[in-house]
């Protein structure tokens, strides 16, 4: 009796605590002026990049630089802002972190093989489209596969919080296969768990799945799913999403973009 | 949808409650068959610790020792990944029982040994004096005294043995974390609710044991004391 009495007080004191939270997190006013000021502030601009991706952020271990037309997107950015392309803070993020840092300030922009949807757009800003990926299937050239046909009723390694459980799915419904999903939060660990035979593919866009390439694995035909790739900022700060929107679609217009995809081979 | 805990996002998470509900099924089986598992192992190993014969108590030490000093995460790593390797194969399902069975068995063995080394030596004396065997003497003399000695740390290692099965959401192992992360970082990314709910549910599971093996130590304390006779009958006949 006594102990339903303490249950039912702690609930009431934990639904109190997230009531708390879910107050004090839901809003936040931007600051009036111009949708800089903020990142002026700081000093630096500070954008989420992938630090495992080839060709879009990859950080080079020989070097220690990040590489990649995400990067040079950030740099050209943190130009505009600065007048000056090293003004600007890397961090790695993954699909599963780039959102929440987002959230809570930690980054400003997050250019990071971010596919824009729907759903997505209801929880960050998106910019207009800079690359168009899709998803595509990495598995080992042991199995013999040909196409997704032959992974009827195998399991798919994806990522958390990517898109490619989606697209996959959607794709098998198509021809009538059956597929089941694990989750990981990185590709490191996907790519274990397809070297182990715990997967039988490992599937996110194709860009980073040819990160991931070696001599006993390859890379699957088929494509899922465009992937649109846009610029992401946080909900409430319509006016950095418009500003980097404006940047975006100029640099589409005069041939930058076009530029990074030919220097980085991403046709 | 402005900030992760927009009331929208609330509504998402009622609408797929079933993903919780089927993680939280998972979570408490996988903790049913682990904590059978710690509790067997930790008997065995608890009795080998405080026998007389070194051998055995070498190979309780090992053991203990072994999973006490590495982190679980490699303990399920390696298992999940590793192994495969060499042709063993198991589940998720029954990685999380092993794994997360055999490591807090290692910690049951202590709080076994624990409970039998507080016995006083002269019980067991008596015992064998009256011609019972050293097992029999265990199991008719020394262990049941030992029960409501270990029941509160027991009950601590119960609920430490719930939260650690959210290993399992590392290899998607399909338990409550792994469901909750999961519908956290699809489709709407309303990561938010779902931290909070889940660890409201882990709480359920494990705050009543926790109080429970609470109230049972001051009872013990109460009824060692004898300070105030009659409040330590009443708690003591209170049930």
């Amino acid at each position: 009796m006594k102990l339903a009495r303490k249950l039912a007080c702690a609930a009431l004191i934990l639904t109190v605590a997230a009531g708390a939270l879910f107050a004090g997190g839901s809003s936040q006013t931007s600051s009036t002026g111009s949708p800089l000021d903020s990142i002026k502030a700081h000093g630096v601009l500070r954008v989420g990049v992938k630090s495992d991706v080839p060709g879009f952020g990859l950080l080079n271990p020989d070097r220690g630089l990040y590489e990649g037309m995400e990067i040079e997107l950030s740099k050209l950015i943190a130009k505009e802002i600065f007048g000056d392309a090293s003004k600007i803070a890397f961090t790695p993020v993954t699909a599963k972190t780039r959102g929440p840092l987002l959230d809570n300030g930690d980054i400003d922009f997050v250019i990071a093989t971010f596919t824009v949807t729907e759903e997505r757009k209801l929880t960050y800003n998106f910019s207009s489209i800079y690359y168009t990926d899709g998803v595509g299937i990495l598995a080992k050239k042991a199995a013999g596969y040909t196409s997704l046909k032959d992974l009827d009723g195998k399991t798919f390694g994806v990522a958390q919080s990517a898109t490619s459980r989606a697209a996959i799915q959607e794709g098998a419904d198509k021809i009538g296969v059956k597929v089941s999903f694990a989750e990981f939060a990185t590709y490191p660990e996907i790519k274990a768990a397809l070297d182990s035979g715990r997967v039988d593919a490992f599937s996110v866009d194709k860009a980073i799945l040819r990160g991931y390439l070696d001599d006993t694995v390859f890379l699957l035909p088929d494509t899922f799913a465009p992937q649109p790739y846009g610029v992401a900022t946080k909900l409430n700060n319509k006016a950095l999403a418009a500003w980097v929107d404006g940047l975006i679609v100029k640099w589409l217009a005069d041939g930058t973009v076009a530029g990074l995809i030919k220097q980085f081979n991403l046709q | 949808m402005n900030g992760p805990f927009a009331a929208l996002r609330w509504v998402f998470l009622w609408r797929d409650k079933s993903a919780f509900l089927e993680g939280f099924g998972m979570t408490i089986l996988v903790s049913l068959g682990a904590l059978l598992l710690a509790l067997a192992l930790g008997i065995i190993f608890g009795l080998f610790s405080t026998s007389a014969k070194k051998a055995l108590k070498g190979i309780a030490r090992v053991f203990v020792e072994f999973f006490q000093n590495t982190p679980l995460v490699v303990q399920v790593f390696f298992v999940y990944n590793a192994l495969p390797y060499v042709g063993i194969k198991l589940d998720v399902f029954s990685i999380g029982m092993l794994c997360v069975g055999i490591y807090h068995g290692a910690y049951v063995s202590e709080v076994v040994r624990a409970g039998i080394t507080s016995i006083p030596r002269g019980q067991m004396d008596a015992a064998r004096s009256q011609g019972f065997s050293y097992l029999q003497a265990m199991r008719y003399i020394i262990l049941p005294q030992t029960v409501t000695i270990v029941l509160p740390p027991l009950a601590n290692q119960a609920v430490n043995l719930i939260k650690n099965t959210s290993v399992l959401a590392l290899i998607a192992g399909g338990d409550l974390m792994y469901r909750a992360d999961s519908w956290a970082s699809n489709g709407t990314l309303s990561y938010g609710p779902a931290y909070i709910v889940t660890g409201l549910l882990y709480f359920l599971l494990c705050f009543p044991m926790v109080t429970w093996a609470r109230r049972h130590e001051v009872k013990i304390k109460n009824r060692d004391i004898q300070a105030h006779p009659a409040e330590g009958a009443a708690a003591g006949g209170a049930k």
